[in-house]
């Protein structure tokens, strides 16, 4: 009974996927008249077709975030943004020997392997902080600042997001 | 009511030049290339989100709307993966961080 | 309203000017990347808010084409530096 428990996780998978994609071509076309809705039909169509041949060469389906975790996370992380911003603006006007840009290497084993883009993007995202690299189980991180790195390993966002999507295994 | 709209999304499209402005201010101004990517990152952050939320409360509801926060979330998805691209083309060019320079190799050796 | 995002009209084009001419004067390839990646996405915000400015907001039509066509070229002109670029 596991096979048809894949089949019926695949199609959801298929059906989430063609929605956002219709939704995509609604948000560009904004026209809602027959002959360009056909178009529209044909492309997902076109899409759905390319994208289950090459789910067949990587096999490994891609799972949607659930909107509610998105939700829950988005407006932490925003507040993230602007107090980081504000610090490094002060740095920027201040004077240049204020820097004390440093490297270093953290450890996100807590992290589930498939959050790990997320946790590397918001990282980058957040001013000051860079990911440079993914290796593992070890993320290489670039700082504008010392103190900024010695948050990152204390795992302010790690924390973050186990608590929204769960301990590793 | 319109009144406060326009004052709300006047301070935030004022703010967000604001750091726009800043970050091309430190894109010329901090010492290295990997710090001038910091500075960088405000203007694809901070900016971007203020600006175009700016301009969201000056839209009617409608298509519009979800056209500006497509824009917003594409960028925002978008210049984090530019930024590590182009760090990690960087480090493979030979470029060192700063830290890196003082420390010799205490944390990482030089790459390959 | 108009005359505020005329205010903000100029000081975006102020931004992409700083940007471009990072990208003009810089000591290393990457810096000039980043000026060009700094141009673009401030000309999708640009060209966002002179929309408003001429009250067409269709040009935000134009301003998500110029989203997707910045990103691909960044990571096409990356993938040909990462590993040919000269340091000097």
């Amino acid at each position: 009974m596991a096979t048809s428990k894949i089949k019926v996780r695949r199609y959801t998978h298929s059906a989430k996927w063609i929605i956002s994609l219709s939704i995509f071509w609604l948000l560009l076309s904004g026209y809602l008249k027959p002959l360009l809705l056909g178009f529209g039909v044909a492309s997902v169509v076109l899409v759905m077709f390319v994208f289950n041949r090459m789910q067949r060469v990587d096999n490994e389906p891609q799972e949607f975030g659930t909107w509610l975790q998105i939700i829950r996370y988005t407006p932490w992380l925003l507040g993230q943004i602007l107090s980081s911003s504000l610090r490094v603006t002060k740095l920027v006007w201040g004077s240049a020997s204020e820097v004390s840009p440093s490297l270093a290497k953290i450890n996100v084993e807590t992290v589930p392997e498939a959050r790990r883009t997320l946790y590397a993007n918001s990282i980058t995202l957040t001013p000051g902080t860079l990911t440079l690299d993914v290796d593992g189980d070890e993320v290489t991180v670039h700082a504008l600042e010392q103190t900024s790195i010695d948050e990152l390993k204390k795992g302010y966002i790690a924390s973050k997001i186990t608590g929204i999507w769960g301990e590793n295994k | 009511m319109l009144l406060l709209l326009d004052i709300i999304s006047g301070i935030l499209l004022v703010t967000g030049v604001f750091f726009g402005l800043s970050g091309a201010v430190g894109v010329f101004k901090l010492p290295n290339f990997f710090t001038r990517v910091h500075a960088a990152s405000v203007t694809d952050s901070i900016a971007v989100i203020l600006i175009v939320s700016g301009l969201v409360l000056q839209t009617p509801l409608g298509i519009n709307i979800a056209k500006l926060l497509f824009i917003l979330v594409f960028l925002l998805i978008t210049s984090p993966t530019a930024s590590h691209a182009l760090a990690k083309s960087a480090r493979h060019g030979g470029l060192l961080t700063m830290s890196e320079l003082e420390k010799g190799d205490q944390e990482e050796k030089a790459p390959k | 309203m108009t005359a505020l995002y005329a205010v903000v009209c100029i000081a975006i084009l102020l931004v992409m000017a700083i940007a471009l001419a990072r990208a003009f004067y810089a000591p290393t390839v990457y810096d000039r990347i980043l000026g060009v990646n700094m141009f673009g996405t401030k000309t999708v915000l640009f060209i966002a808010v002179v929309g408003y400015l001429m009250g067409r907001p269709d040009f935000l039509d134009i301003a998500i084409v110029y989203a997707l066509i910045n990103f691909i070229g960044m990571v096409a002109v990356l993938r040909f530096f990462e590993y040919t670029a000269p340091v000097d």
